[in-house]
């Protein structure tokens, strides 16, 4: 195995040997080899990794980008060495044999994701009485199994918690002698499901952000060393109102820091013939009574894959961020039964009920096309810019918002710098300037060099700024949406290959304001719900039936702020 | 004359609540009404608890007519119902010595006039809800209908000119796209078409399909939130 048993210690920040150019290759083993290789291809191995930034550096005298000064946010300290992150590619929403309608092994689990190119990845069966009495302590040691085989993949115990009075949230903890414990006391004292509190009622409302309140104090008393909280499929029912997001924020911005940009069920809405034939994500919900009364029906669908509160320009999403409100997007698969898999759930002698697990599942001598969701890893991706390889670098890279998400690998590598001539930020950071100073901000892109789970090389045909003002906090705290956000520039990268390198230049900036990014294969768009000339070429809503979800792959960035003073 | 009798039991699902429709309708058919009346569910946010009540908008010739109907939804075995009735002629309302129970309900109806003017009966939290449904399908403001005039037809595929020409419902729009798709259009009905007022006109959402159709925006069979559809 040579380096296979390389130490890289999960509380340091030694590189796995993939990523560690003093790592030859004759000393990896093929499934290292075949990772490093993918590196490789992404531009992202080599003297740029460890030394000088994932790509293309910009400012090596650059100072610490700081989040803005209207959010009281716990993000990560920056970086102390000049050098960039580690991105680190994952997936906080994974379903295993614990969940009630779940089929697999954590260990089918882990080693589908690391073979399918992710570092880091979050065990999140869904909170239910089962699973709060038994599940929650033995999923346990299989992930700590799953962790001392995949060596080089980061494998969080979590829990897919029913927030009181809304969604679905992915909770985890930083590994550790508690996991379970704080985990289980937590599941048993604040799930919505347990507690019989999922109706949309202040009482419940309260409940969550009580839950909130518990996970920081398993921080504050050392019980746990971090705990995040990340909403999911946050549009799917319209339960998840803009004051509850706010108040889950505002009660712990240093545990709830965001949600999913887009869902899991990416395979939904593959045609009948061959697929689910449902909707895209499953987003196939209505306004019912626990909805919020505000949201439109475009809410409840998907859009380019997306969900509509980050999928709309001037939206939701820009209306938290033109607060200056640090409110991070990811990308997950929510797999519990992959599309064109052949094993299916262990027969009869299941009893999720008496083991808190379904058996193990069996070959079912078939390909099942009746299902809607990839492997972790396969299709949707959350890459994170951490400090180090290691589990309290990726939850610290997850706080400070250095996150960006893509669909079906449709690019390897995004480095985003704002730089005023002194200083920069990067993603989930601020760019403190002088009043009226030049700032530009430049995107390097390394393109998909080799061929995504589907067989193609995707090819990104456009990316697209998205700008608005920092105005202030609001009055109405189920506020959605935000004038100032629009496109103010695109740019056709089509044809492009290997890295490409795109410059914006904001003039000089007299008020506060934030950036982020969006591109696309330029295969499906159409004018954005806030109207053409906020986003001329926004994603289409997707087709119930006809989604392929290969045919429509886009990427989004979280933002960068620009604070003059 | 149309009166519309809001009834609420505080159900909290749709498909409970389309049942009810359904129920209510056969407990309306001795009554002889005719194929007008048409059935609406509505969102009750406001109240106690979130929950779905039931409206029925019923063109009568006369009050006589519409104190048959009342009288019927209020007999034995409707106790733990709130009845809400609103009438299109403001001078008709209240229709005094209806009401068997006067308490103010929890809330009042965003529209028209207090709920304590108009006829109710019922727990006062039900009675609320149902002066909601009922206000709501009065003004046309909201309220998703179930039955309604032309809904029988509506199986299988058919074009937007023929759903328009045959049912009550006035105007069809598509997610994500501007103005009214083409007549033309097929819609997939999946044995499921529910139309809302918006701003007093019966108008089915809909949303782009396979093979270039319509399917109204509302699943027949919407995935279950922690749905275990990976039974088989």
């Amino acid at each position: 195995m040579g380096h296979g048993h390389h130490h890289h210690g999960h509380e340091g920040d030694t590189l796995p040997p993939a990523f560690d150019p003093a790592v030859p290759d004759e000393a990896l083993t093929p499934g290292q080899l075949s990772r490093r290789s993918m590196l490789r291809r992404a531009g992202l191995l080599g003297a740029g990794l460890s030394a000088a930034g994932v790509l293309a550096g910009a400012n090596p005298a650059a100072a610490a980008p700081t989040p803005p000064a209207t959010a009281p946010t716990a993000a990560a300290a920056p970086p102390h060495r000049a050098s960039g992150f580690l991105w680190l590619a994952g997936d906080h929403h994974i379903h295993t044999q614990y969940s009630n309608d779940g089929k697999y092994r954590v260990t089918d689990q882990v080693r589908q994701g690391a073979r399918h190119g992710l570092d880091w990845m979050v065990i999140t069966d869904h909170g239910n009485e089962t699973h709060a009495r038994i599940g929650v302590e033995k999923v346990n040691p299989d992930i700590r199994e799953a962790r001392a085989i995949h060596r080089d993949t980061l494998v969080f115990q979590g829990l897919e918690w029913n927030i009181p009075a809304a969604e679905h949230g992915t909770v985890f903890v930083h590994p550790g002698r508690n996991e379970v414990a704080v985990l289980k006391e937590f599941e048993t004292s604040y799930d919505g499901g347990v507690r019989k509190a999922t109706a949309s009622t202040p009482a419940n409302e309260a409940l969550a952000i009580a839950g909130l309140h518990f996970l920081a104090e398993q921080v504050q008393r050392r019980k746990v060393k971090d705990v995040l909280m990340l909403a999911n499929h946050p549009s799917r029912e319209g339960v998840d109102s803009p004051h509850e997001i706010r108040a889950w924020r505002d009660a712990e911005p240093a545990i709830a820091v965001g949600m999913e940009g887009a869902p899991g069920h990416q395979a939904a809405g593959i045609e009948q013939k061959t697929g689910m034939g449902r909707a895209r994500g499953l987003y196939d919900g209505s306004p019912g009574a626990h909805s919020f009364p505000g949201f439109p029906l475009e809410a409840y669908r998907t859009w380019g894959g997306f969900d509509w509160m980050t999928a709309t320009v001037g939206g939701l999403w820009d209306s938290l961020l033109a607060e200056g409100k640090p409110w991070w997007i990811t990308a997950n698969s929510d797999s519990h039964n992959v599309y064109t898999d052949t094993a299916v759930r262990g027969g009869p002698a299941s009893d999720y009920a008496a083991n808190g697990k379904h058996t193990d599942p069996v070959y079912g001598g078939s390909v099942d096309l009746t299902e809607g969701d990839y492997w972790p890893g396969q299709y949707s991706r959350t890459h994170v810019g951490a400090e180090g390889f290691s589990y309290a670098a990726v939850m610290d890279g997850i706080r400070a918002g250095r996150v960006w998400v893509d669909h079906g690998q449709l690019i390897s590598g995004l480095d985003v710098r704002v730089f005023d001539g002194r200083r920069w930020a990067t993603l989930g950071g601020a760019l403190h300037t002088a009043r009226g100073r030049e700032v530009t901000l430049t995107v390097d892109i390394a393109l998909a060099g080799a061929p995504n789970w589907a067989g193609f090389v995707p090819r990104l045909a456009r990316v697209d700024v998205i700008q608005g003002d920092v105005t202030g906090a609001v009055a109405d705290q189920d506020t959605f949406t935000a004038p100032t956000a629009k496109v103010v520039r695109s740019y056709d990268t089509g044809g492009r290959t290997g890295t490409v390198r795109l410059t914006y230049s904001l003039g000089p900036v007299d008020r506060p304001l934030y950036l982020r990014l969006r591109g696309s294969d330029g295969n499906r768009s159409a004018a954005g719900l806030m109207g053409a000339s906020v986003d001329p070429a926004g994603p289409a809503v997707d087709v119930v039936g006809d989604a392929d979800p290969w045919r429509d792959l886009w990427f989004y960035s979280n933002p960068v702020w620009v604070l003059p003073s | 004359m149309t009166y519309v009798i809001g009834v609420d039991t505080g159900v909290r699902e749709l498909p409970e609540a389309d049942r009810q429709v359904h129920a209510l309708a056969d407990e309306l058919n001795e009554l002889a009404l005719d194929d007008d009346v048409l059935f609406c569910t509505h969102l009750v946010r406001s109240g106690p608890f979130p929950h779905i009540a039931v409206s029925i908008a019923l063109p009568l010739p006369d009050e006589a007519a519409a104190r048959a109907a009342w009288l019927r939804l209020s007999a034995p075995g409707g106790a733990e119902r709130g009845l809400a009735l609103w009438s299109a002629r403001e001078e008709d309302r209240p229709l005094t010595g209806w009401a068997t129970d006067d308490r103010p309900p929890h809330d009042r109806p965003p529209h028209g006039r207090a709920p304590r003017d108009r006829p109710l009966r019922g727990p006062a939290a039900l009675a609320g809800g149902a002066a909601v449904a009922a206000a709501e399908h009065g003004a046309r403001t909201a309220g998703r209908a179930v039955r309604y005039p032309g809904h029988g037809a509506l199986t299988g595929t058919l074009t937007v000119a023929r759903l328009l020409a045959t049912t009550a419902i006035e105007r069809v729009t598509v997610i994500g796209a501007p103005g009214a798709p083409d007549r033309g259009t097929r819609l997939v009905t999946r044995g499921h078409v529910r139309p809302h007022w918006q701003a007093g006109r019966l108008t089915l959402a809909t949303m782009p399909a396979a093979g270039g159709t319509l399917v109204p925006f509302e699943d027949p069979d919407p995935t279950r939130c922690c749905a275990d559809h990976g039974v088989r």
